[in-house]
């Protein structure tokens, strides 16, 4: 993640403007992203405590913004809303994997546990912008070109409508994003003020 | 003769609830329940989980008290399990909702297929014959609930009705919506794929009736406790030989045969995620069975003969 953090700054020097910088690093970003599956496995095969729905839910979410719309659909790949979801990401990632990093050599700064559940409350509802801002781009072009997307009559006597099923996706926001956020505001709570005694009691 | 005194708490604030003098040390569980209710009408006994331990498992109501592992003074704890429903209740709203609102696709109610197409039926036998088995399955599925079917639990928390009838009611009119869609298209192999199909489901629907009535037999003096099923003259039930859930198996089956015979996406999707949940159900209670039982038949596999 620090190298699409590094590309994403040297792209914008390079061009002088923050335009269209998802060229830049897409590979990483799709390579990075996708390998994030691997965090679902760990909590599947009891690896990881956390739970499996939970990181499946986010994950996949990611995995699919990815593929699903920012890949398939290129005609949104120039749009600034992609750097949005990008740049809360690769913020998110760099933070978090740096505190499981610290957290496993025993050495974690307070700095960064405090940016791990601190850092949210501005990139939660930035990522969940941009990646909004983008589904809702991509649905003319999903529309005029039947992305995905199967009608009847078929012998599979089946029908799809990926234009409707983004919609649908974009409306479910609605009802996850709340609990998710003010599950990680409870998280922030309960860890920042339980490092607050630990100081107190020192 | 010892008379014993019981104390219930509350799982969670270990608060006293109630305390319960001179009770009969041969009092069951049951007995405790209803006195229990009687101090707290609102708590009827199905609601009351009453356990030996505020993490532990609830207590059977067949259990004594005697022959607890509790002094004189027994401390149980009790948790509230939300209202309940009765298993028999609720598979019955479960089955008649998918058979009715199949019939709400079958007929071409003028609100599913648009105005134009209201109450028009289609051209396929295969449709009409569709609907025949579905219809079957679910009656089938209704009358054993009514007659065949003896439950060890009485009721399941109320939330679960919902969740239930929303898979169960929203997977039939998903599937019906496309067997009797104005644009479906016949099985690509014709008369041939839709016979074998109907021979397949005929087969799987007998084979899971004759499991059940087994199962049943099983329980025939109103007891609960756990038996191991055998195969009895009936060749359906041979299955036990290598399945401990043929129930699940025959089922699976009625499904892949109705896949074939209707060629449906929806279908295949909808028996896949039955198969997924009823290898899950198989495989605790082949789990149960192989706890319980030291002599249980080593071949046994929980579905899928050998395999799974």
């Amino acid at each position: 993640w620090l190298v699409i953090a590094v590309g994403l700054v040297r792209a914008y020097l390079a061009k002088g403007s923050y335009h269209s910088l998802y060229y830049s690093i897409e590979k990483p970003l799709k390579f990075f992203q996708t390998g994030a599956l691997l965090e679902i496995l760990h909590c599947a095969f009891g690896i990881v405590p956390s739970s499996v729905v939970l990181t499946a839910f986010q994950v996949m979410s990611r995995v699919f913004l990815t593929w699903a719309v920012t890949h398939s659909v290129k005609e949104v790949q120039n749009e600034d809303s992609v750097l949005l979801f990008v740049v809360a990401w690769t913020i998110t990632e760099i933070i978090r994997y740096s505190f499981y990093t610290f957290s496993l050599l025993n050495h974690l700064p307070y700095l960064i546990k405090w940016a791990r559940y601190t850092l949210f409350i501005v990139l939660y509802p930035m990522g969940v912008s941009g990646e909004l801002l983008t589904i809702y781009a991509a649905l003319p072009f999903v529309r005029q070109s039947g992305l995905y997307s199967i009608s009847l009559p078929n012998k599979y006597n089946f029908s799809f409508d990926y234009y409707t099923f983004l919609i649908l996706v974009m409306i479910s926001y609605i009802p996850i994003f709340p609990q998710l956020y003010f599950h990680m505001l409870h998280q922030r709570r309960k860890v920042l003020s339980h490092t607050d005694e630990h100081k107190k009691s020192e | 003769f010892v008379s014993y005194q019981v104390e219930i708490l509350d799982w969670k604030t270990k608060e006293q609830l109630c305390f319960l003098d001179k009770v009969e040390s041969n009092a069951t569980i049951r007995e405790i329940r209803l006195m229990f209710h009687k101090l707290y009408p609102r708590w009827y006994p199905a609601r009351q989980s009453i356990k030996l331990d505020p993490k532990g498992k609830s207590l059977r109501d067949e259990e004594i008290l005697q022959h607890l592992p509790v002094g004189t003074t027994a401390t149980l704890y009790f948790k509230d399990l939300g209202p309940q429903i009765g298993w028999t209740t609720v598979f019955l709203i479960e089955y008649t909702g998918p058979l009715f609102i199949y019939f709400l696709f079958y007929f071409r109610m003028p609100f599913v297929y648009g105005l134009d197409e209201r109450f028009t039926s289609s051209p396929h036998p295969v449709v009409n014959l569709a609907c025949i088995c579905h219809s079957f399955h679910y009656i089938k599925r209704l009358i054993e609930t009514v007659f065949v079917h003896r439950f060890s639990h009485g009721t399941m928390p109320l939330r679960n009705i919902v969740k239930n009838c929303l898979y169960y009611w929203g997977f039939a009119a998903w599937l019906a919506y496309y067997i009797n869609h104005p644009l479906y298209t016949p099985p690509s192999y014709g008369k041939k794929q839709i016979n074998f199909a109907v021979i397949m489901f005929l087969l799987c629907e007998a084979g899971n009736f004759s499991i059940h009535v087994a199962l049943s037999d099983l329980r025939r003096n109103g007891s609960k406790t756990r038996k191991i099923p055998y195969p009895t003259k009936n060749p359906f039930t041979w299955l036990f030989l290598f399945v401990s859930c043929p129930n699940y198996t025959y089922e699976v089956g009625t499904w892949i045969s109705f896949t074939i015979m209707t060629q449906c996406v929806p279908v295949g999707l909808f028996t896949l995620l039955c198969f997924i949940q009823m290898t899950i159900w198989a495989k605790d209670k082949h789990c149960t069975y192989l706890r319980e039982f030291k002599d249980y038949p080593s071949l046994r596999m929980p579905i899928i003969p050998f395999l799974l």
